[in-house]
């Protein structure tokens, strides 16, 4: 299959995506809920692109590219979508993400500080008895990437999506915590999270080492 | 991009034989956090809970910091200088009264393949003297001598990634998702999207769950449950003729053999029902691409180098191996188990397992070392120790291994440490074992030195230090040549890459490894000068004389122990995951919070006959010796069998575990041990109330 990705032909292979097409052409499209080692999953609408003749922004994960199909990554009202879904995500947090995260690195993309929107926040709740995960609820963003790496890179089958809207999280085990789950600490959690939702106790303490604040527990 | 550490290394991790490649990242002069490599060719973007997790112990307060020496009853610290010094004087001393030979030392499947290398070299060079052994004598020496003799190399015939492009794997005497979680959890992936499992084991395994036939064989009996297997891909006309014609020796003499084990005989033997047996038998044979894996409940058995055989007829009948997806995968314990054995860490054979005794090879390294060796092999493990409490030998040099902890028959291990002159042992931490030594070296672990280890799928790839070792602790490089250089050899090296270099000039089949040359991805052996590898043995022929497998005709015989009136239950011991081998390292960890203890998994059947509770600490005894821990009753073990872990010095398993080993290469029979369960009085205490739940 032959596409088109910003003005440049890039040849792939039918069922890759706009995503993987994009990347192969070197182009970067910002994502939150990919993670290359899980299927696509298509849920936070940041990998917005427009196509020639579609009637909106696809997401470019989840969309197989179809032979001559034009994309334009840049894509002003795509971009203007993406942007305003990270915004929101942005304002429902108790405090900006880690620097190193996936989701400051997105913010940085799309040139979002502060929000504009000041409505309710969420409230720290941590959950720090596994001896080496730790879990800061408020940070979720429901991405369900990490209860996909649980399913689909190791097996425990150990984490859930709970609750709606505003109050949409995960948790381990039926809300017994790790360590009396089926989760077997592998970390794959830890490693696919973009928020430090679910990071690791000696990461917190060597943040908060460093600013004195890191530990809101 | 926006890092929070200080520095990031790609290395490869230094606990199971899977060889995942991580990264571990360093901030104020410690490792911070470690994640696995997204490109990393067995992980893929994972590692379990110990690659990832258990690093801690590499700063642990108590690891060896500074040489000890031996003094009125204890130890005391020492310079380099002095430690060394006291190992030259006593080394020489015992050289000129007794010959070269009085002195033995063990290699660590633990330690890269150049420290391996040196130490080889050391002991065979400067020392002059084949006693060299290494710890995978006690695992999966007998897959290496059964893979020789059936194909002609030792080592696994295809890669991790043949396990995805199976139809079917069988899984013997193997528990992945315990003792080789990533591989574990490719295998549980796999399955989930269709590959078909059959599983052979005394316990009804995690991956039992996810299969289409499992065979709960009573420990000892594997030979029956293969051979059977073999009868029945005869007798319903499963066998891969062309293959068999074509590539084969053999064939007539195993179908011969294998004819008197139908499933209902082998159902007698093993007590795994004979329709068990035909499907499973079926299931393998059918499919177009099947592979098989096994461990330690293969190899740790009296005949478990001929059990590997057995496999090795079954792949042979069935046209299953040379291929990708059909793959012979023997699953490697500890991280270097594959290259500690390829380096000439063994008493009979130098790189590549070519013998002592061959002119030709010998002689290219008498040449470069510029000494002069006998054609004859040295001593094993084992008979290190017998010899050792006869009198013949009189030091050894033990580098980076826990005999007293880990090895059997653990109250004559103690014996022939404590009748020894004296003993070095090189190490990160004390253990049971340096409690005999005259003199304690500080060592380096994986995250602290720079060389390779060879996984379990022959890949050789880059370890590279993240830190630097603790106090004066030394890499094991840098200490091995030193006392090379002090017993009078200079080695010449000045990196572990110029080792990698000798040995490539040495070794044919190594020929074109080169540090610089291994990238990100390493290299599976052999490999051809231009740096070609090989994921797959065997294509076209296989590397025996005519080019081809040899069928092996053996029967079943009894395990060396078996149970009586007296010691009424089989134990089988093994791995769990939260822990590794001797506890060293897990143990200074937070693993030790995920599990805190070992315990007995006994049948409820078993535990209702015995009027055993969920909990109760039992003295557990054998004809050997006997240990106390609590019970656990669950249903994934068969009844008669008990099983446990040998994680835990407090426990010491392997006070439990006799003399008797494997036929043709000494592995010890750590997976028959006839036991007697006896109530021991008291109860373990209540689990730690969890602290609370949320806090906010």
């Amino acid at each position: 299959v032959r596409v088109e990705i910003d003005g440049q032909p890039v040849d792939v292979e039918p069922g890759t995506t706009i995503l993987e097409a994009a990347q192969s052409a070197g182009r970067y499209v910002p994502t939150l809920c990919f993670d290359e080692r899980m299927a696509p999953f298509g849920a936070c609408r940041v990998c917005m692109v427009g196509a020639e003749g579609a009637a909106a922004p696809l997401a470019a994960c989840t969309t197989p590219c179809r032979e001559d199909m034009r994309v334009d990554t840049t894509d002003e009202t795509s971009r203007r979508i993406a942007a305003a879904t990270v915004e929101l995500v942005l304002s429902e947090l108790p405090e900006p993400p880690g620097e190193h995260t996936e989701l400051a690195a997105v913010a940085r993309h799309f040139g979002i500080d502060e929000p504009r929107w000041q409505g309710e926040r969420r409230r720290p709740a941590h959950d720090r008895r596994h001896p080496y995960l730790a879990l800061q609820h408020e940070l979720c963003i429901s991405c369900g990437r990490c209860v996909r790496a649980c399913d689909e890179v190791q097996g425990a089958f150990a984490l859930t999506a709970t609750g709606r809207g505003f109050h949409s999280g995960i948790t381990a085990g039926l809300d017994s915590g790790f360590v009396d789950s089926t989760c077997v600490s592998c970390g794959a959690c830890a490693d696919t999270c973009p928020t430090d939702a679910i990071t690791e106790h000696t990461l917190l303490d060597m943040a908060s080492a460093y600013t004195g604040n890191g530990g809101t527990t | 991009v926006t890092s929070r550490f200080d520095a990031t290394t790609t290395t490869t991790c230094g606990y199971c034989g899977v060889g995942c490649r991580l990264e571990a990242h360093r901030a104020d002069g410690r490792i911070a956090s470690i994640s696995p490599a997204m490109d990393g060719p067995a992980n893929k973007g994972h590692t379990c809970v110990k690659g990832r997790f258990a690093h801690q112990f590499s700063r642990s307060r108590d690891r060896l910091t500074a040489p000890l020496v031996r003094e009125s009853g204890g130890f005391r610290l020492a310079s380099w200088d002095e430690a060394i010094g006291r190992i030259a004087d006593a080394f020489g001393r015992i050289k000129a009264e007794h010959g070269p030979d009085a002195i033995a030392g063990l290699a660590s499947s633990r330690a890269t393949n150049e420290d391996c290398y040196v130490m080889q070299r050391m002991m065979r060079a400067a020392i002059g003297t084949h006693n060299i052994d290494n710890c995978s004598r006690v695992c999966h020496s007998p897959t290496s001598w059964a893979l020789r003799k059936s194909f002609g190399m030792s080592g696994a015939t295809g890669s991790f990634d043949d396990i995805e492009a199976a139809q079917v794997a069988l899984l013997i005497g193997v528990n992945p998702t315990q003792g080789h979680p990533v591989v574990g959890a490719r295998i549980k992936q796999a399955a989930i999207k269709g590959l078909k499992l059959v599983t052979a084991d005394p316990r009804r395994i995690e991956l039992a769950d996810y299969g289409e036939v499992h065979l709960g064989m009573r420990p000892g009996t594997n030979a029956a449950l293969l051979n059977g297997l073999a009868h029945v891909v005869i007798r319903d006309g499963l066998v891969d003729e062309r293959f068999v014609a074509e590539r084969t020796e053999g064939y007539d003499a195993l179908a011969e053999l294998v004819a008197a084990y139908t499933p209902e005989a082998v159902e007698e033997i093993t007590t795994v029902p004979a329709a068990d047996l035909v499907a499973a038998a079926h299931l393998y044979a059918s499919a177009e691409r099947a592979c098989i894996l096994w461990g330690l409940g293969v190899t740790e058995h009296r005949y478990g180098s001929e059990c590997v055989r057995l496999i090795c007829n079954l792949a042979l009948l069935t046209g299953n191996v040379g291929r990708p997806g059909s793959a012979l995968l023997p699953l490697r314990g500890q991280n270097n188990v594959q290259g500690s054995s390829d380096h000439g860490a063994l008493p009979d054979t130098f790189t590549d397992y070519r013998h002592v005794s061959d002119e030709s090879v010998a002689s290219a390294f008498e040449e470069r070392w510029g000494v002069t060796m006998k054609r004859e092999a040295g001593m094993k493990i084992p008979e290190m120790f017998d010899a050792a409490v006869g009198g013949s030998l009189k030091a050894m040099y033990i580098f980076g291994e826990d005999v007293a902890q880990t090895d059997p028959n653990t109250e004559h291990v103690v014996h022939a440490l404590e009748s020894l002159d004296f003993l070095v042992c090189q190490d990160i931490f004390e253990n049971e074992t340096t409690k005999y030594a005259d003199v304690i070296l500080p060592a380096s672990s994986f995250l602290e030195k720079t060389g390779t280890f060879t996984n379990a799928e022959r890949r050789v790839q880059l370890v590279e230090a993240a830190n630097d070792p603790p106090g004066s602790a030394k890499t094991d490089f840098e200490i091995l040549t030193t006392v090379s250089r002090a017993l009078g050899h200079e080695m010449g090296y000045e990196t572990p890459s110029d080792v990698m270099d000798e040995i490539a000039e040495l070794t044919p089949r190594y020929a074109g490894i080169r540090h610089e040359r291994l990238g990100r991805g390493g290299l599976q052996w052999p490999v051809a000068p231009d740096g070609t590898d090989t994921p797959i043995l065997y294509e076209r022929e296989f590397e025996l004389p005519g080019g081809r497998g040899q069928f092996a005709p053996l029967p079943y015989k009894p395990p060396g122990d078996a149970a009586d009136e007296e010691f009424p239950l089989i134990l089988v011991t093994g791995r769990r995951l939260e822990h590794y081998n001797a506890g060293t390292m897990t143990r200074r960890t937070g693993n030790l919070t995920l599990m805190s203890a070992d315990w007995l998994e006994v049948h409820p059947d078993d535990a209702a006959a015995l009027g055993l509770t969920e909990g109760e600490t039992v003295t557990l005894r054998s004809r050997r010796g006997q240990v106390k821990l609590p019970v656990q009753i669950t249903g994934r073990i068969e009844p008669g069998h008990v099983f446990t872990a040998f994680h835990f010095p407090e426990v010491r398993t392997n006070l439990l575990i006799g003399p008797s080993a494997d036929v043709n290469t000494s592995c010890p029979e750590y997976k028959v041990v006839a036991v007697a369960i006896e109530p021991a009085g008291d109860r373990i205490s209540e689990p730690l109330a969890a602290e609370p739940a949320v806090s906010a």
